[in-house]
């Protein structure tokens, strides 16, 4: 269920993850148009109506199943994230509106989860396998593969998130049955990712060349920013969690004092003073992020 | 292939194809929003909000049959999705299938769940019959969604017909010479099939784009026809979603 119909969500998720994809769809706005210029147009149309034609391919995979391609980690390796993150947004925009695959009200979040963390993680992983494994042809090929198994692995997850988040099912069943789902439909997506890409490595390298490898400053963003993303599924996730964690139920089990004056945190049980819980939630992803970014600087000035 | 039947009501003449494409859609996303926001148990709101979209798809002359039809598809999905909400949420059992129970609690949450989605998605509906996609794009424009979007959806618009024809031009060429027997062998001609249209999709973007050149394009698509918004059609928006909106604040009133 990657892409959430209307009546799931809750408002605050419905307001929070609209509210993120405005701000991430700008930031994408703004650095397509630096990376394509006025090629932009001609260019993001043709993938959008690609992305739309091979979604209606079934791609045989064996005892009876076929699956079909999602898209997200293919447009991430050919135009870069930010590029990718538009196409997906379009494609997400017309089956919304047009074949309500996926709800209006919902269109944020689905945004979010499908264009923002699935294209960008993809984007973040295939650059790291890069940067990590070389740029060989089965390196190339390891690495979209991986990337298309991560975000959609990643894309699963956030969708959970929601749905917990928004009252409407316990976290285990909905880890376990929409996050759960999710890696096992990123196989598939990895394979059919995997496929393409080294067939157009193969027909066509021009399109893959015009990706610049990552220079050694934008690997150290990049660990940081995949960083941010697994701290804010953390924090999302154990916000998000009624039962006590695993050194709580340690603590309670050897009798020990919890939650005294002296231990209290200023977000003891993920309530702000002010606020509550999302308030709490929203310091948490940002104190992440921050954390993650200052770590960046740091270890970029001390390298010559 | 076509989307043509899908907006077969555009060309009706209504109050609602009256009012300019930005204000449908916009009153689209503002019933869609109060319907999926409803609280649980606002039986009486969700069935307001219903009439609502009953009444504006009976103003726009689109049969019930025909909606209906339209929601048969997405509102299939949304089941599949929602059924085990059935099971998986602890309460009171009121039925066993098997190894695991129906409570009280997941029917309940069930059935809001699909009573919200089916409202919720009768206004989509009565968008994309009543508004082609040029109208659609256009009020896309005019609410502000970036304009390298808004490109890019005109664009694959017009790419799309020939992107489809052509695979399915490919795989008719396969099929003739009798290629791809056995899952491996169909596996990689599938694959090769995507690849040369995906390759063929960037040519077509090239000579696409040296064509827009050509005829003065300077980074954003002109509009044909500017939108006239007359005081009625602005008083219809308006009417309709405080409507909706003070509907939907009732549900939550103490």
């Amino acid at each position: 269920m990657a892409h959430i119909p209307d009546g799931f969500l809750s408002m605050p998720v419905i307001a929070g993850t609209a509210t993120a994809s405005l701000a991430a769809l700008a930031t994408a706005a703004r650095r397509s148009r630096a990376a394509l210029g006025e090629r932009e147009g001609p260019v993001l149309g043709a993938v959008t109506a690609f992305v739309f034609a091979a979604q209606m391919l079934n791609f045989p995979l064996g005892i009876g199943a076929s699956a079909h391609l999602l898209g997200g980690a293919l447009v991430a390796v050919l135009l870069g994230p930010w590029a990718g993150m538009l196409v997906l947004f379009a494609v997400l925009l017309v089956q919304a509106l047009l074949f309500q695959d996926g709800g209006i009200a919902a269109l944020g979040a689905n945004t979010l989860n499908v264009a923002v963390l699935g294209v960008g993680s993809a984007g973040v992983t295939y650059r790291i396998g890069r940067a990590g494994l070389g740029e060989t042809r089965g390196a190339t090929v390891v690495a979209a593969g991986l990337a298309a198994w991560i975000s959609t692995a990643i894309v699963g997850l956030a969708v959970a998130a929601e749905l917990v988040l928004s009252g409407l099912v316990p976290l285990q069943p909905a880890l376990l049955l929409v996050g759960g789902g999710h890696v096992l439909i990123g196989i598939a997506e990895a394979v059919l990712t995997g496929l393409l890409v080294d067939f157009v490595f193969r027909t066509r390298p021009a399109l893959l060349a015009r990706r610049t490898p990552a220079a050694r400053g934008d690997r150290i963003r990049v660990v940081a920013l995949a960083g941010a993303v697994v701290a804010t599924v953390l924090v999302a996730v154990g916000f998000a969690s009624s039962q006590p964690d695993v050194l709580e139920t340690a603590l309670a089990r050897l009798a020990s004092p919890v939650g005294s004056g002296l231990t209290a945190a200023p977000f003891a049980e993920y309530q702000s003073p002010v606020g509550g819980l999302w308030v709490a939630g929203a310091v948490g992803v940002l104190a992440a992020f921050l954390v993650a970014w200052g770590l960046t600087i740091a270890v970029q000035r001390r390298r010559p | 292939m076509s989307f043509r039947h899908l907006d077969r009501f555009a060309q009706v003449r209504s109050p609602v194809t009256r009012v300019p494409a930005a204000g449908r859609v916009f009153g689209t996303v503002v019933l869609a929003l109060a319907t999926a926001t409803l609280p649980a148990g606002a039986w009486v709101q969700l069935g307001l909000l219903a009439a609502v979209s009953l009444a504006l798809l009976a103003i726009a002359h689109v049969p019930l049959r025909v909606a209906l039809a339209r929601l048969a598809w997405p509102l299939g999905l949304v089941l599949l999705a929602s059924l085990a909400l059935l099971v998986v949420m602890p309460g009171e059992p009121l039925a066993r299938l098997g190894p695991v129970a129906v409570t009280a609690q997941g029917a309940d949450r069930f059935a809001m769940v699909m009573g919200r989605a089916m409202v919720a998605l009768l206004p989509a509906v009565l968008l994309v019959s009543t508004t082609s996609f040029p109208e659609l794009l256009q009020g896309l424009r005019e609410l502000r969604v970036p304009v390298a979007v808004a490109t890019a959806l005109g664009l694959a618009y017009r790419l799309l017909y020939l992107t489809v024809d052509e695979l399915e031009r490919l795989q008719r060429a396969a099929r003739s010479r009798h290629a791809g027997g056995g899952v491996t062998r169909r596996r990689h001609l599938i694959t090769a099939i995507a690849a040369a249209t995906l390759g063929r999709a960037f040519v077509r973007a090239e000579r696409t784009h040296a064509a827009m050149l050509a005829r003065g394009f300077r980074g954003t698509l002109p509009l044909l026809h500017a939108p006239v918004w007359t005081y009625r059609a602005v008083l219809n928006v308006a009417a309709v979603s405080i409507l909706v909106l003070a509907v939907a604040a009732s549900a939550r009133l103490p």
